[in-house]
């Protein structure tokens, strides 16, 4: 798309209109607590839009890497409260790639029913008496 | 078969064959009709009749200077849609295209935001056209059917060819089969209505430039 | 590992918590163009729900859909949907053979009476009484009827079961006919294409499984949110078309600078899916971005469109011998009337 470019001009950017949208959605965040999604994928952006997007975002403090039916990545920018998600899917495509305006992704949370049966395993593993570490495994001999 | 198919297809093959018979059919009996021996001797110093005739379809390029203020409007307005029409029709790529499958004829096409502009300047220099034909006392008065109808599958398929460039009012697919056959419909009526101009215009102004340059009008 | 469990628990089981739900929903929520809440909506839908029990049925067809919906291995996002449902009859698929496949059939119409999907793909040959396609002794039409009884919803799953497809061009030496050209009575829903987008296929089974209804289709029967868009207004090579560079062979210059294919036959502006968008092989390419134009396999009756290297613009059909015929047939009326009229002239000269 550089041949795009060199044709027609400079033209004015997607990635900026995309930060004003996030920056409204910070506000709002901000001052009613409010919640926005926005989803990168569904937008006609090109690669050098999104370079300027992460370049203008940068880095924040977190980082997390998740390991749930395939690869995540969750990443706070410099902006606190804006949350870089994406996720990964067959031969490490980005599958989804969105920009969270939340104090705290949801996919980080634990959900209820994870925690609920959590709760019941860890019972069920603290109530057991811990082998002594010498007679851990007798197939061994 | 929906309805672009039928369009493509049968509508538009008719179509075409329909006009290439009319053309043939009116042209032919016009030619072959031979014209009347005239008897009277050709003034000196006239043009030949090849010659006069060019001169004649030159002249009438624009008005007599007599009426030339009176005739302002339909002089600047007529030649902005057949011009527009002209760029439109050979100009669009789709339509060299139609041209190109069906005679291996091609030549090179103008961009596509010209031609959409073009058309909207066409479609609204047709419509003051009608205004002016329903405005003006005389002009109504001398207007048939055939003037109208003849205007309205002029400016069916510029509508709906805009509309169909342009996404509006249907599915793309919808909206190019009823462009088609609106020029289908153009293609069935122009042997046999005024639109007939477009084949006989110079020929009859070439031939009445003949016979009045003999008589050294 | 029962079967009632919700997918929730099932997936629990297997140590994959909520957050799957989460990221495939999103996945699929983007795909489909559903708003945030809408997608966070079918997670927690799709938690709830219970495994869903698809029979799928192969007619005349070339193994084709089902290649593409199992195309991708080992624990992904895509692969989630084989976790969902439950595949009870598939003969491509199946381990099992003969009569011990028809019983796994009729025991899972017989246990999910009325809950079901009935996946099909292949069109359904009628005549001569249906016999160009039979399995276990039975014909399409009868085994299609049969099976449909009980059914929530049917899927019609690539063109040949949505429309008829290549079974079904032209001259139809099998009386082939699609899905709703038979079953009237049940919802269906047609995923097009030769063969479909896997995440249409998937993205499809999934919202039904999350919201037990049927999402809004097109006036084919397509669901909305993959064949809204035509592939030319979303494809990438469309600025080229604005300003008037196309390919004119296969093989050019325009060709290789990657130019518009409308010159050489793409459909794309009037075939509806997603391929311009979603892509394929995990969003690898599409045909266009491969260097050939759109077929339009997702429309009906894609095979008999006059060709696929002729223009959209094109006429097709046997235009030259129709106008060929048409210009003397012309020239000899034109001329006999000039005759006509000439004759009358001299005569009345001479009267």
């Amino acid at each position: 798309m550089s041949h795009h470019e060199t044709v027609c001009g400079p033209t004015p950017r997607l990635a900026d209109a995309v930060l004003a949208e996030i920056a409204t959605a910070l506000a709002r965040l901000a001052e009613a607590d409010e919640e926005t999604t926005i989803d990168l994928k569904s937008l006609p952006l090109g690669p050098g839009d999104l370079a300027h997007l992460a370049e203008t975002l940068g880095e924040g403090e977190v980082r997390c890497d998740l390991d749930v039916a395939g690869r995540s990545e969750v990443r706070e920018t410099r902006f606190a409260g804006v949350w870089w998600i994406r996720h990964f899917g067959l031969d490490d495509t980005v599958a989804v790639e969105e920009i969270a305006v939340t104090r705290l992704p949801e996919i980080l949370m634990s959900h209820p029913d994870d925690v609920a049966r959590a709760a019941k395993a860890l019972a069920e593993v603290a109530a057991r008496p811990a082998p002594l570490a010498d007679e851990e495994d007798p197939s061994r001999g | 078969m929906d309805l672009l198919d039928f369009a493509r297809g049968p509508a538009i093959n008719v179509a075409m064959a329909v006009l290439v018979f009319g053309v043939l059919w009116r042209l032919l009996a016009i030619v072959f009709l031979g014209k009347p021996v005239d008897r009277t001797v050709p003034r000196l110093g006239t043009p030949g009749p090849f010659m006069a005739g060019v001169r004649e379809i030159a002249r009438r390029m624009v008005p007599h200077p007599t009426f030339a203020f009176a005739e302002r409007f339909a002089f600047f307005n007529g030649w902005v849609f057949h011009v527009g029409l002209a760029i439109v029709v050979f100009g669009f790529r789709p339509h060299i295209l139609f041209v190109k499958n069906l005679t291996g004829l091609s030549w090179p096409a103008l961009p596509s935001g010209v031609i959409y502009a073009v058309g909207a300047i066409t479609a609204l220099s047709l419509t003051a056209a009608l205004i002016k034909r329903l405005t003006s006392p005389v002009q109504r008065f001398i207007s048939t059917a055939d003037d109208y109808v003849s205007w309205l599958v002029t400016m069916a398929p510029v509508v709906t060819g805009l509309a169909a460039v342009g996404h509006v009012g249907a599915r793309y697919e919808t909206l190019l089969a009823i462009h088609i056959l609106s020029v289908a419909v153009l293609l069935i009526w122009l042997p046999f209505g005024k639109l007939f101009h477009a084949v006989l215009v110079f020929l009859s102004r070439a031939t009445t430039g003949a016979f009045l340059a003999r008589r050294g009008v | 590992m029962a079967d009632f469990a919700t997918l929730g628990d099932r997936l629990a089981d297997f140590g994959v918590s909520r957050r799957a739900f989460l990221k495939y929903a999103s996945w699929l929520g983007s795909l489909m163009a559903m708003t945030p809440a809408a997608s966070r909506a079918m997670a927690a839908e799709l938690a709830k729900a219970r495994r869903q029990s698809v029979i799928w049925l192969s007619f005349q067809e070339c193994t084709g859909c089902t290649e593409a919906i199992t195309r991708s291995y080992g624990p992904t996002l895509e692969d989630l949907i084989f976790d969902f449902i439950s595949l009870d009859y598939h003969h491509t698929l199946m381990a099992v053979s003969g009569e011990a496949i028809e019983h796994a059939r009729k025991e899972a119409m017989a246990a999910n009476k009325g809950k079901y999907i009935v996946a099909v793909d292949g069109a359904i040959p009628l005549k001569d009484g249906g016999i160009y396609s039979t399995s276990a002794g039975e014909t399409n039409l009868a085994m299609l009827e049969e099976t449909c009884k009980d059914a929530f919803a049917i899927i019609s799953i690539g063109t040949c079961a949505a429309y008829g497809g290549i079974p079904k061009a032209n001259p139809n030496p099998t009386g082939a006919v699609s899905v709703s050209d038979i079953i009237k009575d049940k919802p269906i829903i047609n995923i097009p294409g030769c063969p479909p987008i896997p995440e249409a296929m998937t993205g499809t089974i999934a919202y039904l499984l999350a919201f037990g209804k049927v999402p809004e289709l097109d006036h084919l029967g397509r669901p909305k949110a993959f064949f809204g868009d035509n592939i030319h207004d979303r494809c990438y090579r469309r600025p080229f078309y604005e300003r008037g560079q196309f390919a004119k062979s296969f093989d050019d210059e325009g060709a290789r600078a990657g130019w518009c294919l409308y010159e050489v036959g793409c459909k794309g502006p009037v075939t509806y899916n997603a391929c311009a968008t979603t892509k394929w092989n995990g969003g690898t390419s599409f045909p266009i971005q491969s260097g050939h134009g759109c077929l339009g396999c997702s429309e009906p009756d894609f095979w008999d469109k006059g060709g696929f290297y002729v223009p959209l613009s094109g006429s097709v059909g046997p235009t030259a011998k129709l106008i060929g015929g048409a210009a003397i047939a012309g020239a000899v009326a034109g001329v006999a009337a000039a005759a006509v009229a000439r004759h009358r002239k001299s005569s009345l000269n001479k009267g």
